[in-house]
């Protein structure tokens, strides 16, 4: 009994925590252009590598760059991306996963084998070729992680959507005469959101990780731009004198993917959804 | 699947607290575990490579090392210090008047590892196997104008040339291919490009242990011709990681650290400012240049390419990037090279001179815009450079953001090592990052591939209004047998290049050296793919 009380209470302050981080993580990245001291990708060599103080907060890297704004402006890239990626497949993967499932037949098949082809592949084996076709860039990242996120929504709606359209509420719903755009759209679109919401928090540490790796391969963003991962890959140059160019992104990532974990992980067992994986 | 990946997520979080960790001790490390390396200082010496030596085939290329092969093999002549060559296994040689002949006396009293002797015919036999594979072998001069080899009599052997071609000698100074495999080493066909059957050489060095991927271990020929090195036994290592080779030097495992790159320049300043090691730097072994393709409309105007120039803090962006280890380059070739002592005039920094230059040009700065316009095309270049390599990258954002401030935009992009050569020799490209390829290549292979076409030098000049003559001063510098016409030539081929600002030499690369204490004397090999190990003195 007691246990569970602890349980959820060790939830609910991990959930609030967690939530006020990845706030705070957001409005940074909107007020990048207002809050960073300077301009993340002003050159100037006559700095570099300079240690904090008072104009550049956390120091500057090995062109003389500001590492708080480049950090500031990082997030915006990570976050703003990761979001995107989110929203995209989530739409995507909505569209395929409602057909399948309330289609059935072939169409179901087909869609579903194709989601277990890209299945079984590792996930970043498959972002990797994809990259490697459309070559290096920010916007073939996206696309790339897009082709291969949207199969987990879209197998995981489907599901939902085959076993909640046998339901009663279903059956009365189409008894009086609903449309199916008025079923999905009614009935079972909200049904199927929450537990979306919650693996869509998940999804988004990954696509952060995602982005932040390839960057890291220099397949990512193309420079100049801003982003932690090609940060900690620049940075891995100077690891003995100037070991923080590569901490300072490399903690970035590490709170913000604990966070989306967090918050998912807390999420899922507030709203007792069963994660199928 | 998906659980699994949630459990990596914070895997890969706790790499990233590793690396703070590493990061902290490493200097521990340094100050604790120096000392094991001065005490012990045998006449065995242990030194890194990155990869694994490879088949130690005088006659191919990778992933056979050149280090290694050096070490086995020898040449008829051998490169010196300034590019003054030296009888070594040819104890002399004479040129005929109209250049085509070439005669060399062999040294006598050579024997290969196997116990034969060293004679005409088993050179003839090298140069034979050599020629019969040609086509891997074209992008030496010598090769493509060798007609035939004779032997004359046991110690006396000639090569006949279709053409006169006076960096021959240097071209036989090369480690690989004409060096000289042994009798037995020879498979049965006799033909060495599919293999060796054992590395038989007349060299210093004999092969003693080899694990793949491991180690090699060498001893000294105890039967050598010459002086023998006076280290008994080299071991190398195969380390692949540059950080992994430096955390072994600080443990003392390892006596040197040598090679172009083998150490970031962040460990070496960090090493030698410790003060527990020994570090040195070489005379340039090459120039990092800018190629600015004139193929591209506006950089066939000379007076973009100076203001190109004069558009960037050289000198703050060498010491900068490289911590101070490359040196600012004015020249497109380093003095060490013969032929290269010619006055040039230095393009320094000036904003305002490379402003006036594109305004001049008729690129106009319209009132509210950052870019440059004329005739309603902006002033945008392309820069590639290779993604793996960070001093190229940090250049290339340096460049960027410099002709940035006079109206240039410059998009940079980062690509894979194959595709930047690739598209380098199909002229593919507005700028591009460009080296020599040092000694004892140079300068002839410089001004030949400046001519030549295929290699996407010669592509970047085509637009130049004095290509033919530049191509026909080359053919002849190449070809002449009188050494103050060529002098004069290369005078006024490198004027000419260095005028026309196609190739923008931007610094001198270096090789370095770290050494433990236990090594009293390091001499850099005077020919860039040589290997050290003969005038190295170490302590008793």
């Amino acid at each position: 009994m007691i246990s569970s009380v602890q349980m959820a209470s060790k939830s609910k302050w991990a959930l609030i925590l967690s939530a006020v981080i990845l706030i705070v993580f957001f409005l940074v990245s909107i007020l990048a252009p207002w809050i960073a001291p300077h301009d993340p990708i002003q050159v100037n060599l006559a700095i570099k590598l300079s240690s904090p103080s008072w104009e550049y907060p956390l120091g500057t890297d090995h062109l003389g760059r500001c590492n708080l704004s480049r950090l500031l402006y990082g997030a915006r890239v990570s976050l703003g991306f990761a979001s995107l990626i989110f929203a995209a497949s989530l739409g995507f993967g909505l569209i395929v996963g409602m057909l399948a499932g309330f289609k059935g037949g072939w169409i179901d098949l087909l869609l579903m084998r194709f989601c277990d082809g890209v299945m079984a592949f590792p996930n970043l084996v498959l972002v990797l070729g994809i990259v490697g076709l459309l070559g290096p860039g920010l916007w073939q990242v996206v696309i790339a992680l897009m082709m291969v996120q949207w199969v987990y929504y879209a197998r995981m709606i489907r599901g939902m959507v085959v076993s909640m359209k046998e339901q009663n509420f279903i059956a009365a719903a189409r008894i009086s005469g609903s449309s199916t755009g008025k079923i999905i759209r009614r009935h079972l679109l909200p049904n199927v959101l929450p537990p979306i919401m919650v693996m869509g928090t998940l999804e988004m540490g990954w696509a952060i990780m995602d982005i932040s790796a390839l960057s890291f391969l220099g397949l990512g963003i193309q420079p100049p731009t801003p982003e932690w991962g090609a940060m900690i890959q620049e940075g891995k140059a100077f690891i003995r004198s100037q070991p923080e160019l590569m901490i300072y992104p490399g903690l970035m990532i590490l709170f913000v993917v604990i966070s989306f974990n967090v918050l998912g992980e807390s999420l899922s067992e507030r709203l007792g959804v069963k994660r199928r994986y | 699947m998906k659980k699994f990946k949630s459990k990596k997520g914070l895997l890969i979080a706790f790499i990233t607290s590793i690396f703070v960790v590493i990061a902290g001790c490493s200097n521990n490390d340094a100050a604790s575990q120096s000392s094991e390396g001065a005490e012990g200082a045998p006449t065995s010496i242990v030194m890194s490579w990155p990869r694994d030596i490879g088949s130690m085939n005088p006659h191919v290329y990778n992933p056979s090392q050149l280090l290694t092969q050096s070490m086995i093999y020898e040449p008829l002549v051998s490169y010196e210090e300034g590019g003054k060559l030296k009888p070594h296994l040819a104890e002399s040689w004479t040129i005929s008047e109209d250049g085509l002949e070439y005669t060399f006396k062999l040294r006598e009293n050579v024997k290969f590892t196997d116990g034969s002797s060293f004679n005409a015919s088993i050179v003839k036999k090298n140069f034979d196997t050599i020629m019969e594979n040609k086509n891997s072998h074209s992008w030496l001069g010598v090769i493509n104008v060798l007609e035939k080899t004779e032997v004359i009599d046991e110690q006396t052997f000639k090569m006949v040339l279709s053409e006169p071609y006076y960096p021959a000698l240097q071209d036989l100074a090369v480690v690989r291919p004409v060096r000289f495999l042994g009798e037995s080493g020879f498979p049965e066909d006799g033909d060495t490009s599919k293999g060796i059957t054992e590395p038989v050489g007349t060299g210093p060095w004999v092969l003693e242990d080899y694990k793949k991927d491991e180690y090699a271990t060498f001893t000294r020929n105890p039967d050598y011709w010459g002086e023998s090195p006076e280290v008994e036994k080299v071991t190398i290592k195969i380390i692949p990681d540059a950080e992994t080779r430096v955390l072994a030097f600080e443990k003392g495992e390892l006596d040197l650290i040598y090679g172009e790159g083998a150490i970031s320049m962040d460990s070496f300043n960090h090493l030698k400012e410790s003060g527990e090691y020994k570090t040195d730097l070489s005379e340039p072994v090459g120039t990092r240049s800018l190629l600015l393709n004139t193929t591209n409309d506006k950089l066939a105007d000379l007076k973009v390419r100076l203001a190109l120039q004069h558009g960037f803090n050289k000198e703050a962006m060498v010491d900068g990037i490289t911590l101070g280890i490359e040196e600012e380059a004015d020249k497109i070739l380093s003095t060490n090279f013969p032929y290269t002592d010619v006055e040039v005039e230095a393009i320094e920094y000036d904003v305002e001179k490379a402003a006036s230059y594109l305004d001049e040009a008729g690129w106009k700065l319209p009132s509210g815009k950052a870019v440059r316009e004329k005739g309603g095309q902006s002033l945008e270049l392309e820069l590639m450079y290779d993604k793996t390599d960070p001093i190229q990258k940090a250049m290339a954002e340096t460049l960027q953001a410099e002709w940035s401030a006079i109206g240039v935009k410059l998009d940079i992009i980062g690509v894979e090592l194959t595709v930047q050569i690739e598209r380098r020799k199909a002229g593919d490209f507005d700028v591009d990052f460009w080296y020599n390829y040092g000694a004892p290549y140079d300068p002839h292979s410089f001004i030949n591939v400046v001519a030549e076409e295929g290699w996407g030098v010669s592509e970047a000049h085509s637009n130049l209004p004095m290509k033919d003559e530049l191509d026909k001063q080359v053919d002849k510098a190449l070809a002449s047998t009188n050494d103050a016409e060529r002098q004069k030539l290369y005078g006024t081929i490198l004027k000419t290049l260095q005028e026309q600002s196609v190739i923008v030499p931007v610094s001198y690369m270096k090789k370095t050296v770290v050494y433990q204490n236990g090594i009293e004397e390091f001499v850099f090999p005077a020919n860039r793919d040589e290997h050290p190990f003969n005038e190295m003195k170490v302590s008793q």
